[in-house]
């Protein structure tokens, strides 16, 4: 043993066998036994449940039938080879897809309060992405054999499902696309010249028509991912986040080329077109200052922020 | 006993039975859910996002050293920027099928790359009566545009008015710089530098018009949630725009004042 090692923790013979467990069955798509067992214990009830939940959460929820069983993960950390862009639609899929069978182990119906997670350890190109939420059981109901996945508190979640609607998983889109060169849809070498012309040093106002249609359409492209991944789950996609970036690259004696990269991500719903929404809404006015508009829209009557206010001298 | 407040629906889904077929399709937003919630409540369901966005490439022009003078081509610019952007967006909501478009931004976006070059975006989530009410579109039979939220939307009805457009005004201006003798006469001086406030004053009354004018265009009895930005999009230090925005409103037919009840006051007390 070289001596520099010689005082590191060493991986017990057990801490081993259990690494080759999670080798086995991340490669075979399945969940490995120790975890299986935590999870069945947590369904019979033979270990506490583990929520998210706060009190007022716990309260609704079992108001309505429902009790927590476990937290659940699922985890994927992906490297980036051939698409940046495209590996988060699959690194988020991977995640989703063991988040799932966890819960299905955990005999639930939902998962609630999923959070996606990741965190910022750039080892290459690569990152984790992670899901973590609280498997319930509607104590009525059989076990469900596809756990529902939303990523709403439980609070809202027994609000929406009263209201007909089902969160049922998170939905991605990603695209991207080069202008020029790389080939591909926007092909040719020369592609991307209409661009170098229009933001030329005499060039006047205008609109970037090429690179605009060029941007559109990877837009769109990632919006149809999205509803297509969308809609192995339910029929609709709401609090869409998104992300998108132009960059661009010089080259040699041709003219240069873009990058565009766009990425969607939402939550799933299932709901009938028009569900009836039972609860009344009454307006109300809340006497509590920080609920005003004027605190909502921030300090507006503050003009002496910053430098004007606090210079010495300013009288 | 509890779970009779679940709808049948819910609780196949639930179970792990999958809804077969929805004859809309995949309905896409940004909506919050509570949005989502008080959109429905109005009557209506989200049917799409829609998005138009605009690259554009701003020119050059020059003022005087000295002058208070609006850069037409730039206002120009900037709103003509803006308005393909949501053109294109309203284009969407068409094909989609869109009574209206409701929670708009519209955003300006610097492309790293080159400071010429900005980025417009629009993005709102296009919604149709669940009824098939025709009554809401906009101004000649296209969808409305509005840059308010779903609880905005719900409240506007309940107030018992209804969007038309989003009405924007734009107007860039270069702020006149003091000669050297103006400079000198005010050394020591509290006094106002008038041809500052004027210009300020010039700029925010083109704006503001600009936007009135787009609105009566529009058919609209007012505007509502109109406010004033006041930015400089990285141009020289004596360079402003003011740039007005706001959703154009008419009053919903047979709906009177009386029928709107009075807002109850409360005190939450869980935060």
């Amino acid at each position: 043993m070289p001596w520099s090692s010689r005082n590191a923790p060493s991986q017990s013979a057990e801490a081993q066998a259990r690494d080759r467990d999670w080798e086995a069955a991340l490669q075979q798509g399945r969940l490995p036994d120790p975890v299986l067992e935590r999870l069945a214990d947590a369904r019979a009830g033979r270990t506490p449940w583990v929520a998210t939940m706060t009190p007022a959460e716990l309260l609704t929820i079992r108001s309505h039938g429902c009790r927590p069983i476990a937290t659940v993960a699922g985890t994927c950390w992906y490297n980036f080879g051939w698409s940046w862009t495209e590996g988060h639609a699959e690194g988020w899929a991977y995640a989703l897809d063991r988040i799932r069978q966890e819960a299905y182990a955990a005999g639930a119906n939902a998962v609630v309060d999923v959070q996606m997670r990741t965190i910022r350890h750039q080892i290459g190109s690569s990152m984790d992405f992670t899901l973590l939420g609280t498997a319930i059981r509607v104590e009525a109901l059989p076990p469900s054999t596809d756990p529902v996945i939303a990523t709403v508190p439980a609070l809202e979640f027994v609000q929406l499902l009263e209201m007909g609607i089902v969160p049922t998983g998170i939905a991605v889109g990603a695209r991207y696309e080069w202008l020029g060169g790389y080939g591909n849809n926007w092909g040719n070498n020369w592609a991307g010249q209409t661009t170098q012309w229009q933001t030329g040093v005499f060039a006047g106002n205008q609109p970037l028509t090429e690179l605009g249609t060029f941007w559109e359409s990877i837009r769109r492209d990632a919006h149809a991912d999205l509803r297509r991944h969308a809609a192995t789950m339910g029929n609709g996609v709401l609090a869409h986040t998104h992300f998108g970036q132009i960059i661009k690259r010089e080259r040699d004696k041709q003219p240069p080329a873009y990058l565009g990269r766009h990425i969607v991500i939402g939550t799933v719903v299932d709901t009938p077109f028009g569900a009836d929404v039972p609860h009344g809404i009454e307006p109300v006015i809340d006497m509590r200052d920080d609920a005003t508009l004027s605190a909502a829209r921030g300090h507006r009557h503050n003009v002496y922020s910053g430098e004007l206010g606090e210079g010495e001298g300013a009288i | 006993m509890a779970e009779q407040h679940i709808p049948q629906h819910a609780l196949e889904r639930l179970k792990g039975l999958r809804s077969q077929g929805h004859p809309g399709g995949i309905f896409t937003s940004d909506f919050s859910v509570n949005e989502f919630l008080l959109v429905r409540k109005a009557g209506f369901e989200p049917i799409g996002l829609c998005v138009g966005s605009c690259i554009y490439h701003l020119g050059f022009q020059f003022a005087g050293w000295g002058s208070n003078v609006e850069l037409e081509q730039l206002s120009l610019a900037m709103y003509e920027a803006r308005a393909l952007a949501m053109e294109r967006m309203r284009l969407e909501a068409q094909n989609m099928g869109a009574d209206g478009i409701v929670g708009v931004r519209l955003t300006v976006k610097r492309l790293e790359w080159d400071s010429k070059v900005l980025e417009f975006v629009a993005i709102g989530t296009g919604i149709t009566h669940a009824k098939g009410h025709q009554g809401f579109k906009g101004p000649n039979g296209q969808p409305f545009t509005s840059a308010l939220s779903g609880q905005d939307f719900w409240t506007l009805l309940s107030a018992g008015y209804r969007p038309l457009e989003m009405v924007m005004g734009s107007c860039v201006y270069h702020v006149a710089r003091r000669g050297p003798f103006a400079t000198l006469g005010s050394v020591g001086q509290n006094v106002e530098l008038s041809n500052f406030s004027l210009a300020l004053y010039e700029a925010r009354e083109i704006a503001m018009e600009r936007m009135q004018v787009e609105a009566s265009k529009a058919g609209a009895e007012g505007v509502v949630g109109a406010d004033l930005h006041e930015g400089s999009h990285n141009w020289s230090s004596h360079v402003i725009e003011f740039f007005a925005i706001g959703t154009a409103v008419l009053p919903i037919e047979g709906h009177e004042a009386d029928d709107i009840p009075d807002p109850k006051l409360v005190l939450s007390v869980n935060s």
